[in-house]
C-alpha cells in the first residue's frame, strides 16, 4: 500500500468533497434547466441555441469545484508526486473543499431552477432573454463566493505557495 | 501545530487511520443530510420543468388583445377563417374542418394535449376533461336522433376527436335515441345513461340524458382530484372545485329564470360541490327567483361577481350576464391560480383556461360574423 501522510489523505477528502458536491449541485442545476429546453425546444425549434445557453449555465459550479478538487490534489502531493501535507493543512483543505462544494450545491440548484423558469419565460416571450439571463446568473454569485474562499484558505492555510 | 493534532488524537484513543475513517463517515453523513434536504424541493418541481416550458410555449402564441381586435374588425365570416388560416394552430383543422367544427377539434386537441403531458400526480383530472369531447359527440349522436338527421348529417355533427369517437361515428345510423343508449352499454357512460332513460321515454326530451351526462362528468371530474395533500394539489382541487361550482350554478340560475322548483333542478345538480356544498345548493334550488339565487350566495366567492351583474339583469331580464359574469369571474380565478405556483401546475392550468376562453371568444365572433350588420362595439362587449 502506498504510504500516504494523514495531511494528503484529509486534502483527498477535501478534493472529493469539492467536486462531489458542487458536481452533484450543477447536475441538479442542469438537469432542471435542460429539462425546461427540452419542452421548449419541442414546441419551438428556435428555442435550441438559448435553450443550450440556459442549460449550460449551471456548469460553472462544477468546473469550480473541479478546479479547486485539481489544485488540491496536486499541491496536497497525490498529483505530481510533490511533498505530502502536514496534517493542519489537511484539516484546511477539508474546509476548502466544503467551502466551494456547499456553495456549488446550492448555487447550482437555484441556478437550475431560475434558468428552467426563464427558458419557460422565453419560449412565451421573447423579450424575456436578456432578462432571463440576468435572473438566472445571479445565483451564481454564491458560487464564487465559495471559490473565493477556498483559494484564499489554500493560499493562507498552507497549501498553495 | 501537527504535533498537537497528533497529540488531540491519540489522546482520545484514535490512530491516524480511525480518524481518518471518522472524517469520511462525518462528511458522508452531512453529505447524505444535504442532500435528502436539497432534494425534496427539487423532487416536487422537476416533474413539472417539461411539461411548463411546453404550455408556456403554446401560451406565448395565444391571441393577444391586439389580434383579438382585428378579427373582431373583419367584415365577414370569411375573413375570419382567412385570419386564423394564417396561424399554424388553427391552420391545419381548418384545412379539414369548417369553423366551428375547427375549434371544437382545436379545443378537443388542447386538452388531450395536456392531458398527454401532466405530471402523474395531476395528470387524472385532465384525462377526464379530455373526454369531454366523448360527451359532446354522445350529445350531438343524440340531438340528431332526435331531430330527425340522416346519418351522413349526423356524422358531420361529430368531433374527430376523443377515445370513443369510431365507434360514435357507427352509431350514427342508428334507428333512435334509445338504440344509441343501448348501444353504449360497454362505455363508461352507460350507468348515468340508463338511469336517464325511463325519463327520457317519459317525456320524449333529450334533456335528462344530456344533463345525466354533465352530471356525470363534473362528479369524476371533482373525485379525480383526490385529497389536495400539496400546494399543487390544493390548485388543481380549486380550478376543479370552481369549474363544478359554476356549472351548478349556472343551472340553478337557468332554472329559476325558468320558474323551475326544487324537486324539478335537484336531479340534474351535483350535490358535492366545492365551495356550495350541498346544504348551500339545496338553499339556492329553494328559492323563489333569480334575484334571491344572487343574494344566497352572499358570503361565498361567486357573490362579488354576480352582485355587479344585477344591474345590468334587471335591465336586460337575461341571465345570460350573469353566465358571462362567472365566465369572466372562472378565467380571472384561474388566472390568479396560475400565478400561484410557476414551477408547478400554474402554467398548465393558465395556459387551459386562456385556451378555453380564446376558442368561445373566437365561437363568439364567429356567431356574430354570420349576422349581418353586427357591431363591432357589441361583440367587444361579449367577448369574456
Amino acid at each position: 500500500m502506498v504510504e500516504i501522510a494523514l495531511g494528503t489523505a484529509l486534502a483527498a477528502i477535501g478534493a472529493g468533497v469539492a467536486i462531489g458536491f458542487a458536481g452533484l449541485g450543477s447536475g441538479l442545476g442542469q438537469g432542471m434547466a435542460a429539462a425546461g429546453s427540452v419542452g421548449a425546444v419541442a414546441e419551438d425549434n428556435d428555442m435550441f441555441a438559448r435553450g443550450i445557453i440556459f442549460s449550460a449555465l449551471p456548469e460553472t459550479q462544477a468546473i469550480y469545484g473541479f478546479l479547486v478538487a485539481i489544485l488540491l490534489l496536486v499541491f496536497s502531493g497525490l498529483l505530481g508526486g510533490g511533498q505530502g501535507l502536514p496534517t493542519e493543512a489537511g484539516i484546511v483543505a477539508i474546509g476548502v473543499g466544503a467551502s466551494i462544494g456547499f456553495a456549488g450545491l446550492g448555487s447550482g440548484m437555484g441556478q437550475g431552477m431560475a434558468a428552467a423558469s426563464s427558458v419557460g419565460a422565453i419560449v412565451e416571450d421573447n423579450d424575456m432573454f436578456a432578462r432571463g439571463i440576468i435572473f438566472s446568473a445571479l445565483p451564481e454569485t454564491q458560487a464564487i463566493y465559495g471559490f473565493l474562499i477556498a483559494i484564499l484558505l489554500m493560499v493562507f492555510g498552507g497549501i498553495l505557495g | 501545530m501537527a504535533d498537537e493534532i497528533a497529540t488531540l488524537i491519540s489522546s482520545v484513543g484514535l490512530t491516524q487511520e480511525t480518524f481518518l475513517v471518522f472524517c469520511i463517515i462525518a462528511i458522508l453523513v452531512v453529505g447524505a443530510v444535504v442532500v435528502i434536504i436539497t432534494s425534496r424541493p427539487i423532487l416536487d418541481i422537476y416533474p413539472y420543468l417539461n411539461p411548463s416550458a411546453r404550455v408556456r410555449a403554446r401560451k406565448g402564441r395565444l391571441f393577444d388583445e391586439k389580434q383579438i381586435s382585428e378579427i373582431v374588425e373583419t367584415n365577414n365570416i370569411e375573413e375570419v377563417e382567412n385570419y386564423l388560416k394564417g396561424i399554424p394552430e388553427y391552420a391545419d383543422v381548418l384545412d379539414e374542418y369548417p369553423l366551428d367544427k375547427a375549434l371544437d377539434v382545436e379545443r378537443a386537441n388542447t386538452y388531450g394535449f395536456v392531458a398527454r403531458l401532466a405530471p402523474k400526480d395531476i395528470k387524472d383530472p385532465f384525462v377526464v376533461m379530455s373526454k369531454k369531447a366523448d360527451i359532446d359527440n354522445i350529445k350531438s349522436l343524440l340531438t340528431a336522433k332526435e331531430v330527425g338527421l340522416t346519418a351522413d348529417e349526423t356524422k358531420e355533427l361529430l368531433i374527430p376527436c376523443g377515445s370513443l369517437y369510431g365507434d360514435l361515428e357507427s352509431l350514427a345510423d342508428a334507428e333512435n335515441v334509445t338504440d344509441i343508449v343501448t348501444s353504449l352499454d360497454n362505455t363508461e357512460y352507460a350507468q348515468a345513461l340508463e338511469d336517464a332513460l325511463p325519463q327520457y321515454e317519459d317525456t320524449k326530451m333529450i334533456l335528462p340524458l344530456e344533463s345525466a351526462l354533465d352530471k356525470y362528468y363534473l362528479g369524476k371530474l371533482l373525485r379525480s382530484t383526490d385529497v389536495p395533500s400539496d400546494e399543487n394539489k390544493q390548485i388543481l382541487y380549486s380550478y376543479v372545485g370552481t369549474q363544478v361550482d359554476v356549472a351548478n350554478l349556472k343551472l340553478i340560475i337557468r332554472a329559476k329564470e325558468d320558474g323551475l322548483d326544487y324537486d324539478a333542478i335537484a336531479p340534474y345538480i351535483l350535490e358535492e360541490g366545492y365551495q356550495l356544498r350541498e346544504w348551500k345548493l339545496k338553499d339556492l334550488m329553494e328559492s323563489p327567483d333569480v334575484t334571491n339565487v344572487i343574494s344566497g350566495l352572499e358570503g361565498t366567492k361567486y357573490a362579488n361577481a354576480l352582485t355587479d351583474a344585477m344591474p345590468v339583469y334587471n335591465e336586460t331580464g337575461s341571465v345570460a350576464v350573469f353566465e358571462k359574469a362567472l365566465d369572466v369571474y372562472t378565467s380571472e380565478y384561474s388566472k390568479s391560480l396560475a400565478s400561484k405556483k410557476p414551477l408547478g401546475i400554474g402554467p398548465i392550468i393558465g395556459y387551459l383556461s386562456q385556451k378555453e376562453n380564446e376558442i368561445k371568444n373566437l365561437k363568439i365572433i364567429a356567431r356574430a360574423k354570420r349576422e349581418a350588420d353586427f357591431p363591432n362595439s357589441k361583440i367587444m362587449e361579449m367577448l369574456i
